[in-house]
């Protein structure tokens, strides 16, 4: 009968005999092994399962042995890595300078950034892992609010210090809070807070051509005294009228969002088409392309900023942008963005 | 939420067309997702007598009928149902008539006169299941005039689609936008709103808006007591004796059709329909179900079990709210009744509830049991307590009406604490400052009278007093939104603020990062960009430790089960499919951020450090190479930064047992052949090829190597200008035969100290030429270096360069044994 102390000692056995082997892959064939391995149907019911991990588990351990040493036999010799190039080496050299290429949503990033620059607002970048404090609390999302459940929001295993799981920014918003805080003194001296946050979001979503787990966002931030909804349209109006290069309308429609009051979600008139196309792919024949969320900043979340909202007032957007970058160059899966292909990239 | 056209004409005018009311409600209410005109499903659809029924001479099951539809001409319809008869009033579909049921499929049912068995039938008489009305198909409806909403008449030749209601626009508006608007979840409250929006005034019907007086009802006994009135702010419940359950009348069942709901029986209805109009949700329970005759709410204890509605047993904890009878509980509050005490047909008397629930806990509690129902979305938005009075009497007068019955006890109403209509105040300024316009007071009023707000006014302050169903009106901005909105924001003002001409700074670290971007690939070198977290396994074939990684607990794919520690592990999986889809020689780079579990940002210490890394892999593809990809590796980082005052540590002398995070950056690199990145004493980054346990895990070609480095390293000052001569330079060269195992850094750093010792007034530049190796003697190499020399105030002679040369050579001969060559 087999027992596992059989295993055991088939494990001395065979391990000490592939000290020896000039071939170590010829111990995964030893007679022995496969007797274990034949012997598993033997054993009892009850313990054929324990017996036969055990079993497997040896295997698995050669096996890792085997492989291990034949990388280690393939391993190439050392080198001096302080050196320029190889002995009796050519200088290596670099690939030609026309197959570079910077990737298209960065390139956009910094163009829009640009746009913004020009129009005063400072540039911030936003974190990749955050608590919920930035991403619900400071926006004027109460812990338990029902619009949470619009953000498909990850969450770590792991815990803030008010023992909630950390998050993976469903928006730049998160940044929001910061920033005013940040350039609160710009209000003192009677200048405006306008900062943009391009950076990276995630929601967790099934993947399609049209839904992206990891994508971009362009958050915008603007405070002064005496800013109304009106000023947000025809910023927004023009930022999209500079990136496109053309005139376009643009209308707001009523939504709702925590964090701003009243809440918009934004519309521009398709660019491509304008609206003379009914078969137009980027508008649907619509006409209009519905872009973005935006808003006046909601009266909490000045005051979580410290900023007194009967004295200021502000606006902020959220943009998606691949979005933007797909309806500029026509992209039709907002997958190749993370895909890596160079038969992608090297077009741009 | 789907809104129904005509049930919103019952309460206010609509002027406008359909594609103006949309045009309009998109503006100015919320998103409109679909629109659907139900009465084209019941074109064809003709109330019709049968005049005359005879079994049909070739089948048992099926009988011949004349049919009368009002044309004065009888026409022959062939019928299988048990219950058709001479007398009935029917729903006959003619020829040329899609049958409903199937109007939407992919092939609908279009009827034409066909032989059944030898006989013409022209059309069909209709089940309630072909015409979408339910799943009865047991027989064809038979119409009475029960069956109608007073005023109406049940004329034979009429459109079965007007008569019912369903000649219907069902508008399809997203929910989302209704999140703080639990007012906008029932018919009554979009009606409103439509109203407000064409700036038309609305009157809330008078069962909704005048506190009703109950009678003292009795024959039943039932006791209420409402535990957890924390969570429950009001309760209220009555009993209902000798009710009749049994179908609702058609109209009923059409109007809850519309509505995107579904039949059951009258009680059941009559709950639904209400909640429909009103946005409140209202339970019955079957009376003799409810042991010791009680109804009442508590926390659940941990533990419990309640079967519900929908056939399936829950497992409650302290955090759910329960419905409660004298033994146990018999409903999850705000999500679903429990099946223990539902209405059925053998039901004789009930106990209806008309409850508030806090919409956090009931919130979390659907979470929990991933139980979403119509009335949890209306619970989870905070329904008023002040609209449960008039709900609950309508709720009785309508169950009076279906199923007859009678008041059998008082009027339970357990309620916490006195509950009020919410008050702003603000100014016409407040608003008009907010909005850009410039609006008088009687014009703010009346967008806001028009949806039945209360305005009263003392010193230039004005009052907001908003109905009793909305709970949204909190602060002063709620007022701003209220009138921008009935007033239309697309007529704001558009002007852009008015600003100084200070220069905005730009981020010093976003520029950083696009300069690097365009040094790579200027490079040759292609910018990607890939997902922040990765597999587990991708994890282990680089040889990282999980532990080090902060874990997502929710991703829906494996393939994001960790948050990057390395960029490295992301990038190296992008190598073979590229190699495949035919790039032979490539580098891929990423400006990315890892994370390190345990490492708390230094500003801000309740959050995370995020690093910035730079990383790049390139493969020369060809399988033979010579030359060590290593080498390239290493050319691509002098692209960013100058290596002169980093120390390349070979990888092989790096002890990572004492430094997890350098052990997890390095582990995909061989050790023979990479380095890590040292700057002032610190560790940046690791360059080098990678192990043959990872070439082979990702399948990577055999010329491949990479760096990663934070970048922080490669945060470099504009290089120093140095002015240029004006006397020509000289240069030498110099070979230095060392011992294999010298490195050339010491070799070079030797030169280069002893350069400026022996010449401390010269510039120098010192460049390697070669490094060459006898194939006669392996156990040496000799590393040929240029010397070019430059003074800014003489001319250099070739004696001055060959003093450097000398001087180099006897250093090198002291410290590193090398013979000149």
């Amino acid at each position: 009968m087999s027992s596992s102390d059989d295993i055991a000692r088939v494990r001395e056995t065979l391990l000490s005999r592939y000290e020896g082997l000039e071939t170590k892959a010829d111990i995964l064939k030893s007679p022995e092994l496969k007797e274990l391995l034949a012997g598993i149907r033997d054993v009892e019911p009850s313990e054929r399962s324990a017996y036969g991990q055990a079993v497997n588990a040896l295997q698995q351990e050669l096996k890792e042995k085997v492989l291990s040493n034949m990388h280690e036999k393939s391993a190439l010799p050392s080198i001096d890595v302080t050196a320029p190039f190889d002995i009796n080496g050519e200088k290596p050299s670099l690939l030609p300078s026309e197959n570079g290429t910077t990737h298209p949503l960065t390139q956009e990033i910094a163009t829009l950034s640009d746009i913004f620059y020009r129009m005063g607002y400072v540039v911030e970048e936003s974190r990749e892992i955050d608590d919920q404090y930035h991403m619900f609390e400071a926006l004027n999302f109460p812990k338990g609010h029902p619009a949470r459940d619009d953000y498909d929001t990850f969450m770590t295993v792991e815990k803030d210090s008010e023992g909630e799981p950390f998050v993976a920014p469903a928006h730049t918003s998160t940044m929001q809070n910061r920033i005013l805080k940040k350039y609160h003194a710009n209000l003192e001296k009677g200048e405006a807070i306008a900062a943009i946050v391009p950076d990276r979001v995630f929601r967790n979503e099934d993947l399609d051509a049209r839904h992206e787990h990891t994508f971009y966002q362009v958050e915008g931030v603007y405070v002064a005294k005496g800013v109304h909804a009106g000023m947000l349209i025809a910023t927004l109006q023009q930022f999209l009228q500079e990136y496109y290069g053309k005139e376009l309308e643009v209308r707001v429609n009523p939504f709702y969002f925590p964090f701003t009051e009243p809440s918009f979600e934004f519309a521009l008139s398709c660019p491509f088409c304008e609206g003379n196309d009914s078969s137009c792919k980027v508008c649907g024949g619509e006409g209009w392309v519905e872009l973005l969320g935006c808003g006046m900043i909601h009266p909490n979340v000045l005051k979580a900023a410290d900023i007194d909202p009967n004295e200021y007032t502000g606006f902020a957007f959220g943009c998606g942008i691949d979005r933007l970058v797909m309806m500029k160059y026509q992209i039709e899966d907002v997958r190749h963005f993370e895909s890596a292909k160079l038969d992608f990239l090297r077009q741009f | 939420m789907k809104v129904s056209l005509n049930t919103i004409k019952q309460f206010t005018k609509v002027d406008l067309s359909v594609d103006e009311l949309v045009h309009k409600i998109n503006q100015q209410l919320g998103g409109v997702e679909d629109v659907i005109d139900l009465g084209r499903r019941y074109e064809g659809a003709v109330i019709a007598r049968v005049v005359k029924c005879e079994k049909h001479p070739n089948a048992d099951k099926l009988s011949v009928c004349e049919i009368d539809d009002g044309s004065g001409q009888l026409t022959q319809v062939v019928c299988g149902a048990p219950n058709v008869r001479e007398g009935l009033t029917v729903v006959w579909l003619k020829p040329g008539a899609t049958v409903p049921a199937t109007f939407n499929d992919s092939e609908p049912f279009v009827l034409e006169p066909k032989e059944l068995r030898g006989v013409v039938s022209n059309g069909m008489l209709a089940s309630a299941k072909e015409l979408a009305l339910g799943d009865d198909h047991s027989g064809i409806v038979e119409l009475t005039d029960t069956d109608l909403l007073p005023g109406k008449t049940l004329s034979i030749g009429a459109s079965f689609a007007e008569t019912f209601g369903l000649d219907d626009t069902i508008i399809d508006i997203e929910n989302k936008m209704f999140t703080h608007r639990p007012d906008l979840f029932g018919q009554l409250g979009v009606a409103r709103e439509i109203a407000g929006i064409q700036h038309k005034e609305f009157k809330s019907p008078d069962w909704y808006k005048n506190l009703p007086e109950f009678a003292i009802g009795e024959g039943l006994e039932l006791h209420v007591e409402n535990k957890a009135s924390d969570v429950v702010p009001r309760f209220m419940a009555v009993a209902i004796k000798d009710v009749e359950v049994k179908p609702s009348p058609l109209w009923l069942r059409c109007a809850l059709v519309a509505m995107g709901s579904k039949a059951i029986n009258n009680i059941v209805d009559v709950t639904n329909y209400i909640m429909l109009l009103t946005a409140q949700p209202t339970h019955a329970y079957d009376y003799d179900k409810l042991r010791g005759h009680f109804l009442g709410t508590r926390m659940a204890q941990a533990g419990e079990e309640l079967p519900l509605l929908n056939g399936k047993t829950y497992k409650l904890d302290e955090s759910d709210i329960v419905i409660v009878d004298g033994e146990g509980p018999v409903g999850l509050a705000g999500v679903m009744g429990g099946g223990n005490s539902e209405v059925s047909s053998d039901t004789k008397n009930i106990v209806l509830e008309v409850a508030n629930f806090d919409m956090y806990a009931v919130r979390k509690s659907s979470m929990r049991h991933g139980l979403f129902t119509d009335a949890l979305t209306r619970f989870n938005k905070g329904q008023s307590p002040l609209q449960n009075p008039n709900v609950i009497n309508l709720l009785m007068m309508s169950i009076h009406d279906v199923a007859g019955g009678a008041q059998a006890s008082k009027m339970f109403d357990e309620t916490t604490s006195q509950h009020t209509t919410q008050q702003v105040t603000a100014s016409d300024e407040f608003i008009n400052a907010r909005l850009g316009l410039t609006l008088q007071s009687n014009e703010v009023n009346s967008l806001l009278q028009n949806v039945e707000f209360t305005i009263s006014a003392a010193d230039g302050e004005r009052t907001f007093t908003a109905p009793f169903w909305r709970t949204d009106i909190v602060d002063p901005e709620d007022i701003v939104e209220e009138v921008g909105r009935l007033y239309g924001f697309d007529k704001l003002p558009r002007e852009l603020p008015k600003r100084n001409t200070k220069p905005a700074p730009k981020n010093a670290s976003q520029v950083r990062k696009q300069n690097i971007r365009e040094m790579l690939a200027k490079a040759g070198a292609n910018e990607v960009l890939t997902y922040s977290f990765v597999h587990e396994n991708t994890m282990k074939k680089v040889g990282q430790d999980v532990e080090h990684a902060f874990k997502l607990s929710n991703a829906l794919s494996p393939d994001l089960q960790y948050y990057r520690t390395s960029v490295m592990s992301s990038l190296l999986d992008k190598v073979p499919m590229n190699f495949r889809a035919s790039h032979d020689a490539f580098a891929l780079y990423e400006i990315g951020k890892t994370h390190f579990k345990g490492e708390m940002d230094e500003a801000e210490p309740d959050v995370p450090n995020e690093d910035t890394h730079v990383a790049l892999v390139l493969t020369s593809g060809n399988k033979n190479a010579t030359g060590s990809a290593y080498y390239q590796a290493r050319k691509y980082l002098e692209q960013l930064t100058s290596l002169d005052d980093v120390h390349l540590q070979p990888l092989s002398e790096f002890d990572v047992s004492t430094d997890e995070w350098g052990a997890q950056l390095t582990s995909a690199y061989a050790p023979q052949r990479s380095a890590v990145l040292v700057k002032d004493g610190q560790i940046w980054g690791v360059i080098g090829e990678f192990s043959e346990a990872v070439k082979s895990a990702f399948k990577l070609p055999q010329a491949t190597a990479g760096f990663e480095v934070h970048i922080a390293m490669l945060q470099t000052q504009p290089g120093g200008y140095r002015p240029l001569s004006r006397f020509p330079s000289t240069w030498q060269d110099i070979s230095l035969k060392v011992a294999n195992d010298v490195n050339y850094s010491d070799v070079y750093e030797n030169a280069k100290r002893a350069a400026i010792n022996a010449a401390p007034e010269v510039d120098f530049e010192i460049a390697p030429v070669s490094i060459y190796q006898s194939q006669d003697d392996t156990s040496h190499k000799t590393i040929t270096l240029r010397v070019k020399l430059t003074h800014h105030s003489r001319t250099l002679t070739e004696k001055d360069a060959s003093a450097v040369i000398e001087a180099i050579a006897s250093s090198a001969g002291e410290s590193l044994q090398a013979i000149v060559s």
